[in-house]
């Protein structure tokens, strides 16, 4: 067993707010298919928000301070080294947050005096490390797993593997990325691709993996929001997909949204699903549509899934 | 992919004659394009300082104009207008009024990163950007955008509990903004997700309305960010020069 296959076994889980809320179906799933796989999570005690996109824009050493706190109670009241994080947008801050408290000697500074007000030991570090649901699944069982696991294979599936902005970008925080075979790429990321495959799926070349959805002006700019998410289900479409699979609880509701804005405001009408890839995958191991939350989604696929004789 | 570059001569400083002959020969056309000079008279030679003493100013003096940002810019591919070289360099030459004839759109960055992936010189435009909007909106050149009151609404509510829940983030934002909540694609949305939805479900997400997320024992920690928002934001006041700016209005009144 390697290293990071033994480590991942048992990791810290940090949902976010977003997976309490209307990501909950992708919370719902990670952790199914967790359980299913033999894998433990330990939900972090008493977390907070790791400040998403908003809070760095009214300050960035105060997110930094957000997501130091969850690693900080990871670390130091769990004894945990993993915290695993499915929210591309929480994985980015922690990751950032760990970033900069190794460069950065202000934010330093900052995290450790609202820390010591706060009441709770400063992060330091290199504590914990923290990896996507992507990293969790692909290491801790790899393709060679899920192949022996899978009970309804995906065969007729075609899908999309849409990433967005937050899993790679910007590339320095990401150091264990673009290390050559077998790390994740930041320009064509594969981790989702690769674990598809292996439950069967058929990926189609889909140029926009790391593309914008406007997730960030949702609601604040909703129609340049439209436009791009219009470019990616169209862009799915052209490629022969029938399905996106997501990894992001923002990107999964701005595209089922903003699928709808586009059908409403720009008159564009597109089919194609919008399915996270817990979800595809607690279905190929056999779990039932409702126990991946797929009735939590908006984009109804009930009709899809049966159709594929995965339900 | 060529950018096709904004540059410092206003449209309407060319001038193009379409039917143009100087002694028999015919000139017409865009090759004798006229440019009416213009002299630039108001720098503000603190512009760049101002910004970089906001959140994500820090790195503007890198900057070296190659123009990686642009090339790479979502919005910018919506929007030829939206031009983080261009404004980069405005602000390092100090021409504010150049910069405010791009005010209303500077807001729009949706944080997508790609420019900070392309830059060679670690700028993070991205965060230019960020800082650039409320540069404007602090100097009050521009009301508060949408983007900022979400920011606020989210970040209030994240220092108050240490939680957020969707729900009340959106309902607060359409209210301060004064639209209308539902629109009626949202109510299209909540639509398709109650065909499905199993009753548990929407129990518990009527309750998140009343019992408000919270992280236990929060109170220390949102003592401690408001002290420090109140410090950064007593120290971008002086750095911009926000008093003096309001004691000389009040001296004119």
């Amino acid at each position: 067993m390697s290293d990071k296959k033994a480590k991942y076994q048992e990791v810290a889980y940090y949902p976010g707010c977003a997976l309490e809320g209307g990501g909950h179906a992708y919370n719902r799933s990670t952790k199914a298919l967790g359980k299913k796989l033999g894998l433990k999570l330990k939900e972090v005690d008493n977390w907070n928000c790791c400040g998403a996109m908003e809070v760095k824009n009214i300050d960035p050493k105060l997110q930094t301070y957000l997501s130091s706190r969850v690693m900080s109670i990871a670390a130091n009241k769990m004894g945990m080294d993993t915290v695993m994080a499915p929210c591309n947008g929480c994985y980015h801050n922690l990751k950032k947050a760990e970033y900069d408290l190794a460069n950065d000697p202000k934010s330093v500074d900052v995290v450790d005096k609202i820390s010591k007000k706060a009441g709770h030991d400063t992060y330091q570090a290199g504590q914990v490390e923290t990896i996507h649901a992507l990293d969790w699944i692909k290491e801790a069982i790899g393709e060679d797993g899920l192949k022996e696991r899978v009970r309804n294979s995906l065969k007729d599936v075609k899908i999309a593997n849409y990433y967005g902005c937050m899993y790679t970008r910007p590339r320095h925080i990401f150091p264990e990325k673009d290390q050559g075979p077998g790390s994740e790429s930041t320009s064509k990321p594969h981790f989702m691709d690769d674990l598809l495959e292996a439950a069967g799926a058929q990926n189609v070349d889909f140029p926009l993996k790391t593309a914008c959805c406007g997730g960030a002006h949702t609601l604040s700019d909703s129609d340049t929001s439209t436009r791009l998410v219009a470019n990616i289900l169209q862009a799915a479409e052209a490629a022969g997909a029938e399905v996106i699979a997501t990894e992001c609880p923002t990107c999964h509701s701005g595209l089922e949204m903003h699928q709808i804005r586009a059908a409403e405001k720009l008159g564009l009408q597109s089919n194609v699903k919008i399915i996270y890839f817990t979800q595809l995958l607690g279905l190929a191991l056999g779990m039932k549509p409702k126990a991946v939350g797929l009735h939590e989604n908006i984009s109804d696929s009930f009709a899809y899934v049966k159709e594929k004789g995965l339900a | 992919m060529p950018i096709h570059e904004k540059s410092l001569i206003r449209p309407e400083n060319l001038h193009v004659q379409e039917n143009k002959e100087v002694d028999g020969v015919d000139v017409s056309g865009h090759w004798s394009t006229f440019i009416e000079t213009r002299v630039v008279k108001d720098y503000n030679e603190d512009l760049q300082a101002e910004i970089e003493a906001l959140p994500g100013g820090d790195y503007i003096h890198r900057c070296w104009q190659c123009g990686s940002c642009t090339n790479a810019c979502t919005v910018h591919a919506l929007n030829p207008d939206f031009n983080p070289r261009y404004w980069i360099y405005l602000i390092r030459m100090g021409m504010e009024s150049e910069l405010l004839r791009d005010k209303d759109i500077i807001w729009q960055c949706v944080s997508c990163n790609k420019c900070t992936y392309a830059c060679p010189r670690d700028v993070v435009p991205e965060a230019v950007m960020k800082a650039t909007a409320h540069w404007l909106e602090l100097k009050g050149h521009t009301p508060k955008s949408h983007s900022t009151i979400f920011d606020e609404v989210f970040s209030e509510q994240v220092i108050e509990t240490g939680k957020i829940e969707d729900g009340r983030v959106v309902r607060r934002f359409f209210k301060r903004t004064g639209q209308k909540f539902p629109p009626s694609w949202m109510i299209t949305m909540v639509k398709n997700l109650f065909s499905n939805l199993p009753v548990g479900m929407l129990t518990r997400m009527g309750l998140a309305n009343f019992i408000k997320p919270r992280t236990s024992g929060w109170s220390n920690a949102r003592d401690a960010i408001r002290e420090y928002v109140a410090e950064q934001e007593t120290h971008h006041r002086q750095a911009l020069g926000l008093d003096d700016l309001v004691k000389a209005a009040q001296k004119e009144l």
